[in-house]
């Protein structure tokens, strides 16, 4: 009786894990074919992007490479991401520090307002801005005030990366440093930042990708000029051609690229370090 | 720089402390001051602006500094305009409903029957579509849904239709799919979260006193991972209550949301009725958020 | 299907009005354009190739892509197309980013609104040698001149009116209520241009002057709208997008410029008509402007040059037809053997562009806005 009843309870079990299992099947299919058909149709030689798929070509790729727009759209996309990346990582890092070790009261209400702006629509941020500076300040829009919307916008989530990884930070180190009669810049440049170095260089990448893929801000505050996100749009609207798909395929290779390298870098980073320590240093040496 | 002072907490002093000089009181706040220029300036301060426009108002594509509740009266007089917020309201709820119900199982799989050496890999995989292009996602969900799109296709090809869907595309039902697409990963990321922290032998402990499955989870699991819960739910209903492109890309003129009419009245000069909203819209999202920050701090301190 | 048809009494005695001012202002004018500024001049003459990239706010068919290279590659001016979606975005656009912008295409009636409200400037189109190409009524358009110059480069004209595909929709439309047929809801397409939009259903609804409605007829017409919202599927940004959907069958109806049907051939779609509705429709003729602020000036002129080209614009006629209003193209397009299609949509009569119902910024542009919002909710 008893063994027909744990046979009833284990079939249970096994329906269960598989519906289970089925249904995650299910859900990475759906995840995931939209992004391959989007790479699939980049090689249609149909022009208008659409079924049937008339044949396989690498002309699009080709199309994208040679496009002056696409070109321009890419040395500003780049330098925009650039200034945003290194204006976030300063700023982030330097406020990971007093919200994770200064004494405060209202240390969850601060670290609050300081996650704000992730928190409310990017619209919002974006027609604020835009109204702030055309109607207050009297700038016309550029590059600079590109710059300026999705810095806001990506800093926070530097300053999440950063103290996260500073609350995991054993103080004992710095205990021991300043034992040993280092005052507090020496620790902080000798002791802290080298060890939280990956997390500041995640909070990098990370900053980077999402200036990259930025758009709603952008769009709001970039005036004449282009980033491919912006492109991309004008393109959808315009009509998806392989040409775009190409470009996304590109720009889907270039974002895994530097995720793949934010995951693997502190590793390398660590066994390089591994390896300096096992060889013996001068004591001269600082 | 901005390391704390190593006080030497609870040694007696003889003499009254001093308070030490307000520069050295100030320097462990110093790594605040870049934070609070660029904030300040570029955050608060145009958020400031929109809370003044949305009482003054615009004449002849001007701002006129002339205080009055009309743009609030004006949204909420026009029928149109309150039928978008509550159509939003109601897209977000049911986005992050369906949400939810999808994400659960794959996160449950995941922490409970899933081997940890398999479970990175596989939790990455549902990150992967996240570090591609917001836009290309939305855009390349046009392509599956179209009239001659691949699903219509595909239903034509095994027999099940005779003629295209047509109301795939360009009516509120994609808007909602697009956005589930879109913030799945959140849910089942902070899902994942929960459950994995979760003593399953909990669950073995209920069913040996006697409870069903389905009870011992609804008595005992769920109960626990609600923070975990509540955190998935803020972080796909509040972002869904500002989107603007997906509705406007895949939308048409059945599936607009409360974003696509802040973004209209700006690029058409309506500054201070924009404004109106955007303030409605920010505050509802403020209140949200000190409602439900307990559960939200709880999720922070785990480390992300 | 003409659009001489009903040209009603009010027609007739605005075009005279506007013959009458036009006469005005160009004799007022007449007496500046021997003294050419010094812009305007130079600038013709000025042949330098260093590379440079002026910002067009435009719409897409206004150029080609391979044209824009072509003329990279002749003159160094690079051409970063923005695209705009009616003439209120666009004029919105260039007052709020000051100089970002160089070249803005506008229609019409927008473009002394530009010169009145100090965002564009006049030049001399006669320094512009391919203006030689152009027909001479889109050198003489009454409204266009001022300031001693004229305001606008032309490009091409058309009127807005129903397309449809005959296997889904019969009978034929003969009236701007067949938008408010419950069998079509959901099938029609438009440009989503409001102020545009609000005229054509004053027209449906008898307003007087579409672009000047009182507000009583604002009122009518808005309900009009109302009553016609569930027959559209999507408010589209570019006449691609339109097109694009009548070739997939999503649509079944479009308002949209002449040529649509070609186009849609083209785009592998079904068989689409075209039909006038009795009420009237509304038309544009385009063309490009010089942004004051752009501090690009002195190669507009230039680019312009590289850019109008008959060869080009011809080929523009054949990919987007709709007639454009350079004579030199239409001679080479009936060389080609196009004389048929280019004459079945009046190429040759460019006349009839200026006896349409312009478009235009409307009187009370708010009240039009706000009464479009109020019907589609954004």
């Amino acid at each position: 009786m008893a063994g027909e009843a744990a046979d009833a309870v284990a079939r249970h079990k096994h329906l269960a894990r598989g519906a289970l299992v089925a249904w995650a099947v299910f859900i990475y299919f759906f995840l995931f074919a939209p992004i391959i058909l989007l790479i699939l149709f980049s090689f249609n030689a149909n022009q208008y992007g659409t079924l049937p798929i008339t044949g396989w070509t690498l002309h699009w790729y080709h199309t994208a490479f040679s496009d002056f727009q696409i070109q321009d759209a890419l040395k500003t996309t780049l330098s925009v991401a650039l200034e945003v990346t290194v204006i976030a990582t300063i700023v982030g890092t330097a406020a990971a520090f007093p919200l994770v070790r200064a004494h405060m009261r209202f240390r969850s209400g601060i670290r609050a307002a300081l996650t704000l702006p992730i928190m409310l629509p990017g619209l919002l941020i974006g027609v604020s801005l835009l109204t702030f500076f055309t109607s207050v300040l009297h700038l016309t829009l550029s590059n600079q005030t590109v710059v300026i919307g999705q810095a806001v916008y990506v800093t926070p989530f530097v300053i999440l990366v950063v103290a996260s990884r500073l609350e995991g930070f054993d103080r004992s180190l710095e205990r021991a440093a300043a034992d040993l009669g280092a005052n507090s810049y020496q620790r902080l440049r000798h002791v802290v930042l080298p060890l939280i170095g990956p997390a500041i260089f995640a909070g990098a990448l990370f900053a980077f990708t999402l200036s990259l893929d930025e758009f709603v801000i952008t769009l709001f505050l970039i005036g004449g000029g282009n980033t491919l996100p912006i492109y991309i749009y004008t393109q959808v609207k315009f009509g998806i051609t392989p040409e775009v798909n190409a470009l996304a395929t590109i720009l889907i290779a270039a974002s895994l690229t530097i995720t793949a390298l934010a995951f693997v870098a502190p590793a390398m980073v660590r066994r390089a370090r591994r390896h300096r320590r096992l060889r013996p240093r001068p004591v001269t040496e600082t | 720089m901005a390391l704390a002072p190593e006080a030497a907490v609870g040694s007696p002093h003889a003499v009254t402390p001093r308070r030490a000089p307000l520069a050295r009181r100030l320097a462990p706040y110093a790594g605040f001051s870049p934070a609070v220029l660029l904030f300040g300036g570029f955050f608060l301060a145009p958020l400031v602006l929109i809370v003044l426009y949305s009482f003054w108002e615009v004449i002849n594509y001007n701002v006129v500094h002339h205080w009055t509740l009309d743009n609030y009266h004006y949204f909420f007089s026009t029928p149109t305009y309150v039928t978008t917020l509550l159509d939003t309201l109601w897209v977000a709820a049911l986005t992050t409903l369906l949400t939810l119900l999808a994400a659960f199982p794959l996160a449950y799989w995941l922490a409970r029957y899933v081997r940890p050496s398999v479970r990175r890999p596989l939790l990455v995989l549902v990150i992967v579509p996240f570090w591609t292009s917001y836009l290309l996602r939305v855009t390349s969900w046009t392509t599956i849904l179209g009239q001659k799109g691949v699903l219509n296709r595909f239903l034509e090809l095994i027999g099940v239709i005779h003629q295209p869907l047509s109301f795939l595309l360009y009516d509120r039902p994609a808007v909602i799919l697009v956005l589930i697409y879109l913030y799945f990963p959140f849910a089942a990321l902070t899902l994942y979260a929960s459950l994995e922290r979760f003593d399953w032998m909990q669950i073995r402990a209920a069913m040996d006193l006697g409870a069903p499955p389905r009870v011992a989870i609804t008595r005992v699991l769920l109960p626990q991972i609600r923070p975990g819960i509540t955190v998935a739910v803020i972080f796909v209903f509040i972002p869904v209550l500002g989107e603007y492109l997906t509705p406007q890309l895949v939308g048409g003129t059945r599936g607009v949301m409360i974003g696509n009419l802040i973004v209209n009245f700006f690029q058409g000069a309506e500054y201070t009725r924009g404004a109106a909203i955007s303030l409605l819209i920010a505050a509802f999202i403020v209140v949200l958020l000190v409602v439900f920050r307990k559960q939200l701090d709880v999720a922070e301190t785990y480390g992300r | 299907m003409s659009i001489n048809g009903p040209v009603t009494r009010r027609q007739a005695m605005r075009a005279g009005a506007l013959g009458v001012t036009g006469l005005y202002v160009a004799a007022c004018g007449s007496s500046g354009t021997t003294q050419s500024t010094a812009s305007k001049t130079s600038s013709a003459a000025s042949s330098s190739k260093a590379p440079v990239t002026l910002n067009w706010e435009t719409w897409n068919d206004h150029y080609l892509p391979a044209q824009i290279a072509a003329v990279k590659q002749a003159t160094g001016i690079a051409a970063r197309p923005s695209l705009e979606s009616d003439d209120s975005d666009g004029y919105l656009k260039v007052k709020q980013t000051g100089g970002q912008y160089d070249i803005v295409s506008t229609d019409a009636l927008w473009a002394p609104k530009y010169f009145h409200d100090g965002l564009t400037e006049p030049f001399d189109i006669a320094s512009i040698p391919v203006s030689s190409q152009l027909y001479s009524v889109a050198k003489e358009v009454p409204f266009w001149k001022a300031g001693g110059g004229y305001l606008v480069y032309p490009n091409g004209w058309s009127s807005v009116n129903i397309y449809y595909n005959p296997k889904y929709v019969s009978p034929a439309p003969t009236s701007w209520e067949v938008l408010t047929e419950a069998k079509y809801a959901g099938k029609v397409v438009a440009e989503n241009q409001p102020t545009d939009l609000m005229a054509m259903a004053g027209l449906a609804t008898g307003a007087k002057e579409p672009y000047g409605m009182t507000t009583a007829e604002i009122s009518r017409a808005q309900d009009f709208l109302k009553s016609a919202k569930p027959a559209f599927l999507k408010l589209v940004s570019q006449n691609s997008d339109s097109v694009r959907a009548l070739a997939d069958g999503s649509a079944w109806m479009a308002l949209e410029n002449l040529g649509t049907d070609f186009r849609v051939k083209a785009a592998g779609g079904p068989v689409v008509k075209e039909a006038t509705p009795k009420e009237g429709v509304v038309g544009w003729i385009d063309g490009e402007q010089m942004v004051k602020a752009s501090s690009h000036k002195d190669r507009f002129h230039q680019f312009l040059n590289g850019m109008e080209q008959a060869p080009w614009v011809a080929k523009n006629f054949l990919v987007n037809g709709r007639p454009l209003f350079n004579e030199k193209a239409y001679k080479m397009l009936v060389n080609q053997g196009y004389k048929e299609r280019a004459d079945l949509l009046w190429y040759n009569q460019p006349e009839k562009a200026l006896q349409l119902t312009l478009k235009g910024p409307s009187g009370n542009v708010q009240a039009y806005i706000d009464a479009f919002n109020q019907v589609f909710g954004a």
